[in-house]
């Protein structure tokens, strides 16, 4: 559950986004542009977070009236093993550091629903983290080193984020298009009768502008709580192209799981928050990425 | 023997109820509270609680029933019950300094034969810490129930007794007054007793857990859970009086101090508590029935809707707020146009900045994307599912208590949810 420091919404003074050239730091980077909000986004071709010289050079940055976005990680698909942790680990010491030494008004890091068990098929944010790799070990040790700051903390746990700029290829709406658009055909693990929970970029943007606003601290699962087939998936996608598109089964390798998120604390903090319906989500993908109109 | 004169000490919900279920029973009452205010009332004949019966009790009973803030009146006395109503805070803990309080009082006025009953709930060992040498002291289990407290008190099932030695014989004078109530009396040691108290509740809370645990998911899978309530009630390892209306979660107070008692005494002796944990969650979890329901049919699809609440009290035939889920709703609403009406409680109770007070229930419709109806209150029942659907401007109705017919209301081309069917 999250609490709003702020009741009216107020621009922070800067945003600083640490990502900022990721599939979602792009998204809030634009989001914040929209608004007006100065945002200083870095990236990891300026500013190497692995490195300890980071820390001066972040604290030389920094101010105590920014708001602090932490976006950067190496996901999994640049490594799963313990080296790749211990980075990640290292990225999150020094950027904490450098904001000890600077300060800052209110900092919000990235986290995943993968600090949360994989067999728990509905979660919301009471239910305990437990993560089951490397890569959900380290969100959560993130999150706990980030409470170390002395600046009102939130932690969003995004669910599976999709949208046109998904330079990743995970299982989901943007490897099924790929799929579709290179070989015409859409392959399913089993019969794609998983069930989860896939929240547009847009709105993941559109909800941390909102935390910004309110200087919101606390954790926050950012999921619809609408939770859809992989296979129903993969027929929406589908139905963006013109000509045929085959879904095709495999045979199974693992038992089904599913994934319910329960939205009610986001519903309490955010009432009139209207998510982008997972239809118009893969249509406007599917629009944005072979540039229709 | 004679019969003996009963005295209660706290002259709050329990206490009063109790005390003057007593005098209709035919005993001779002295109903003692060191608040000399609260006597003052009572002696004019206000009473701070409304129950049944409880009213025209009083009056009938005047000649044998006398209210007291003197301590030395219980002198008198060959049985007292400490019986004050134990408040609790948000985390179901008790207050245990009022009857500590009260009873230390009462030890000190009473004389020394006289016997002593606690009825308050309190929890297991409390008795027995509280024993003095010398003096005769006992547990009651009470099992009062909002709006059915006096018929409770005047005709119990049965009354539970903590003993420090059960296998002894109760006191005359004791024994008297319970026989008059013609049930059963079981004797069992104090923990057994303070113990059986919370495992009432225990049962209980398990019933409406299951019927909210499985109403939900008649929600989802076209079963309607009315049409099952009646199958169960037929078996009779489950009973004809269980609990199974599903509800917006346990409220009220008692049962949440009781699931708070389990699981700090199962955390300090280190048993098994997740099952009643998943009640309490499941019980927050279906308080916010009606937000969820709301946000899926109109908060998500409708830009700024005008929302029309039927209900402020916590639950009908009262004025309190206090735990209402139609105000928990309603701080959910803030940013929201709502259009308020409850029969008692005036809007201004409401937090929302862009409230609306309804002069009746149509009135609140008028217009409003959506009718809630969050307190069953009696006079709602008699509302037209036409009449309704005339004055709002769309279509949804979510009646959690199931006030309204539903097909009546769906006739009347209304989009109908509540508890245990999908709609």
């Amino acid at each position: 559950m999250i609490s709003h420091r702020l009741s009216a919404p107020s621009a922070p003074e800067r945003v600083v986004l640490f990502g900022a050239s990721g599939f979602i730091g792009k998204a809030i980077r634009a989001k914040l542009r929209a608004e007006a909000i100065d945002v200083l986004g870095v990236t990891s071709a300026e500013i190497d977070l692995v490195s300890p010289a980071s820390v001066d050079r972040i604290a030389g940055m920094l101010k105590p009236e920014d708001a602090v976005v932490m976006l950067s990680a190496l996901t999994p698909d640049k490594g799963r093993d313990t080296a790749t942790l211990m980075k990640n680990l290292a990225m999150m010491q020094h950027l904490c550091a450098a904001v000890e030494q600077a300060g800052c008004a209110h900092f919000v890091y990235f986290s995943s629903d993968a600090v949360y068990d994989s067999a728990i098929a509905r979660v919301s944010e009471a239910v305990p983290a437990s993560p089951q790799d490397l890569y959900g070990t380290m969100h959560r040790t993130r999150e706990i080193i980030a409470h170390g700051i002395k600046a009102p903390l939130l932690v969003l746990r995004p669910t599976l984020v999709y949208g046109a700029g998904d330079t990743h290829n995970a299982y989901g709406p943007n490897r099924f298009r790929r799929m579709a658009q290179k070989d015409g055909r859409i392959t399913l693990f089993g019969g794609g009768e998983e069930l989860r929970d896939h929240v547009h970029v847009d709105d993941v943007a559109a909800l941390t502008l909102r935390c910004l606003l309110h200087r919101s601290a606390g954790t926050l699962n950012v999921a619809t709580g609408v939770s859809t087939s992989f296979r129903k998936v993969a027929k929406l996608v589908a139905q963006g192209f013109d000509g045929p598109v085959g879904i095709v089964e495999t045979p199974r390798a693992n038992p089904v799981t599913h994934r319910h998120y329960d939205v009610t604390n986001l519903i309490k903090v955010f009432p009139d928050f209207r998510f982008i319906p997972l239809a118009d989500g893969i249509a406007r993908c599917h629009r944005e990425s072979t540039g229709a109109a | 023997m004679t019969r003996p004169v009963i005295g209660f000490a706290g002259m709050t919900h329990l206490g009063l109820v109790s005390g003057v279920s007593a005098a209709e029973k035919g005993f001779t009452l002295v109903c003692f509270d060191p608040d000399a205010e609260r006597i003052a009332t009572l002696r004019k004949g206000e009473l701070p609680v409304s129950e049944p019966q409880l009213d025209e009790l009083v009056r009938k009973n005047a000649a044998h029933l006398q209210f007291t803030a003197d301590p030395a009146e219980l002198k008198a006395c060959d049985v007292i019950y400490v019986a004050p109503d134990v408040a609790t805070d948000d985390l179901g803990q008790s207050d245990l300094g009022v009857i500590n309080t009260l009873l230390d009082a009462v030890f000190k006025a009473a004389r020394p034969d006289t016997v002593l009953v606690i009825l308050s709930q309190v929890p297991p060992g409390f008795t027995r810490s509280r024993q003095r040498e010398g003096r005769v002291l006992y547990y009651q289990v009470e099992t009062l129930i909002f709006g059915r407290a006096v018929e409770r008190a005047l005709y119990p099932e049965r009354y539970i007794v903590g003993c420090a030695d059960p296998a002894q014989p109760l006191p005359p004078p004791f024994r008297t007054f319970l026989e008059a109530h013609d049930c059963p009396i079981l004797q069992m040691r104090y923990e057994s007793a303070e113990l059986a108290k919370i495992s009432i509740n225990m049962c209980l809370v398990a019933s409406v857990s299951t019927a909210n645990t499985l109403a939900e998911l008649c929600e989802k899978i076209g079963a309607d859970w009315s049409e099952i309530v009646p199958a169960l009630k037929l078996d009779r390892r489950i009973g004809q009086y269980s609990y199974l209306a599903p509800g917006l979660g346990i409220a009220g107070g008692n049962l949440e101090r009781d699931l708070a008692t389990v699981c700090r005494f199962a955390d300090e002796f280190g048993t098994d508590a997740n099952m009643v944990r998943a009640w309490i969650a499941n019980s927050r979890h279906r308080r916010d029935w009606a937000l969820r329901t709301l946000h899926r049919e109109i908060l998500s699809k409708v830009a700024d809707p005008v929302i029309a609440v039927l209900g402020l009290a916590y639950k009908q035939d009262t004025h309190s707020v206090k735990n209402s889920p139609s105000i928990a709703l309603l701080s959910g609403l803030l940013p929201f146009q709502v259009r308020l009406f409850d029969p008692v409680v005036p809007a201004s109770a409401a937090p929302n900045p862009r409230r609306t007070g309804a002069a009746n229930e149509l009135d609140a419709c008028e217009g409003a994307d959506v009718l809630v109806v969050m307190t069953p209150w009696g006079q709602f029942r008699s509302l037209d599912p036409a009449a309704i659907a005339a004055r709002l401007r769309g279509k949804t109705v979510l009646d959690p208590y199931a006030v309204f017919d539903g097909p009546a209301c769906r006739k009347a081309g209304l989009e109908y949810h509540t508890l245990g069917v999908a709609a």
